[in-house]
């Protein structure tokens, strides 16, 4: 699995790097996860607002710094 | 002046500072920022600027809806550069990214509470008006560019139909307005304890209404978004009121009056190139121009710097020009720093007078 976080390199796209190795961590799931910064990349995906995270590269969030439980339910699917 | 006492003015800045403003303006500033971003859908917005059809109701919707996107410079950059590249003109897109730092709801309130009603007045129609030049101008150099873009990207209006926000969400969002405004205006010289009072009576009723209309849930979302606000900008204008202390010591007077003083244009011109050049987290601009104007600055340069302040900075030059091309930064940065020292020198000589 590889995952994606796009974010400028804003306090905030940190903290969803965080939360999102914490959530893989407590899922005991191994998966590839890269910071994406730029811009040019974005819109790639079509994101806007960031932070924004991508499974896969499918953008799954964005807009806000998602709760770990938020995390493991897209996760799941 | 020994280094003890510069060190020393800094902090004095600093207990002013927080004695003043914390609780009646910065706690319901950051409660509505956090509020906007979380009951305001920004997508539905930037969607409505991308659909417009005409030239002005895309310049309009660009402008309007930009001061409901908090934002600073930074952040708002992937926004513009997604409604550029989404399909929009690059007249609204730079709009968007001019008028939201320029112009936010937060730096909006908080000009008032430190610099007056009537400087912040100006501050909006002056951002709008700059936001439709810089418009025009950008959509006239790069005319067959966009007319090449329009032909290969069909316009993608029929997406518009998410709700900016709900019917609940704007009474809250206006309770919220109303608890920030009420206790400088209300009590504009009255002991501090008068403000508040009228700061608890007004969070009171937000919060009591936000109690009956929203779930848990949504108010847990808007606690964690406020408190990142309070986290990114809190420590940012913290230290740039203490290096505006500093500077106040160190800058002397007749130099400032020198330099930024009165409302001619050399004046208006260095205030914007200030502005322009130096980054300034969203509301750090009105504490130190407050200063400034305390040491003698002219009312039309503390206007451009408000302006571009927020506006521009040179890290802010790099990104668009690697984001949107080198060519339209060349001719984004240099209209604004000619529209800013045009609009502080007009206005210093007229309405600010």
């Amino acid at each position: 699995m590889r995952i994606e976080i796009l974010g400028t390199g804003c306090p905030k796209c940190q903290a969803t790097e965080q939360i999102v190795r914490k959530a893989l961590a407590e899922l005991g799931i191994d998966a590839e996860v890269v910071h994406v910064n730029d811009p040019r990349k974005f819109r790639e995906y079509g994101v806007m607002f960031t932070p924004a995270v991508a499974i896969d590269g499918q953008v799954k969030l964005s807009g806000h710094v998602p709760s770990v439980e938020e995390i493991k339910r897209l996760l799941a699917h | 002046m020994t280094w003890w006492q510069i060190i020393l003015s800094g902090f004095e800045a600093l207990k002013e500072y927080i004695a003043l403003h914390v609780l009646t303006c910065l706690i319901p500033a950051f409660l509505l920022a956090g509020a906007m971003v979380t009951f305001v859908s920004r997508e539905a917005i930037v969607r409505y600027m991308g659909a417009a059809t005409s030239k002005f109701k895309s310049f309009a919707l660009a402008a309007g809806g930009s001061f409901f996107v908090a934002a600073c410079s930074c952040t708002v950059i992937p926004v513009a550069s997604g409604l550029y590249y989404g399909g929009a003109g690059v007249g609204p897109a730079f709009i968007l990214l001019w008028v939201a730092p320029a112009a936010n709801i937060l730096a909006l309130v908080y000009t008032g509470t430190i610099l007056g009603g009537k400087m912040v007045g100006v501050r909006i129609l002056a951002a709008l008006l700059m936001a439709f030049v810089v418009g025009g101008v950008m959509s006239l150099v790069f005319r067959k560019e966009e007319k090449a873009r329009a032909e290969s990207n069909p316009s993608q209006a029929a997406q518009a139909h998410t709700k900016v926000m709900k019917r609940a969400d704007v009474v809250l969002l206006l309770l919220l307005v109303l608890a920030l405004l009420a206790p400088n205006y209300i009590v504009q010289k009255g002991p501090y304890y008068q403000k508040v009072i009228v700061w608890a009576v007004g969070m009171a009723i937000a919060f009591g209404y936000a109690f009956l209309t929203k779930t848990r849930e949504e108010i847990g979302h808007w606690m964690k978004e406020t408190w990142w606000f309070v986290r990114l900008i809190f420590p940012l204008l913290l230290a740039g009121v203490f290096v505006v202390g500093i500077i106040g010591a160190l800058l002397p007077e007749a130099w400032v009056t020198e330099w930024l003083g009165g409302a001619s244009l050399r004046s208006s011109f260095l205030a914007t190139l200030i502005g322009a050049i130096s980054y300034f987290a969203t509301m750090t601009e009105a504490p130190f121009v407050h200063k400034l104007m305390g040491l003698g600055m002219g009312a039309g340069p503390a206007l451009a710097l408000l302006l571009t302040g927020p506006g521009l900075s040179l890290p802010n030059w790099l990104a668009i020009a690697r984001v949107f091309g080198v060519k339209k930064a060349l001719v984004y940065v240099p209209t604004l720093i000619l529209l800013g020292t045009l609009v502080g020198w007009i206005a210093g000589n007229t309405v600010l007078r």
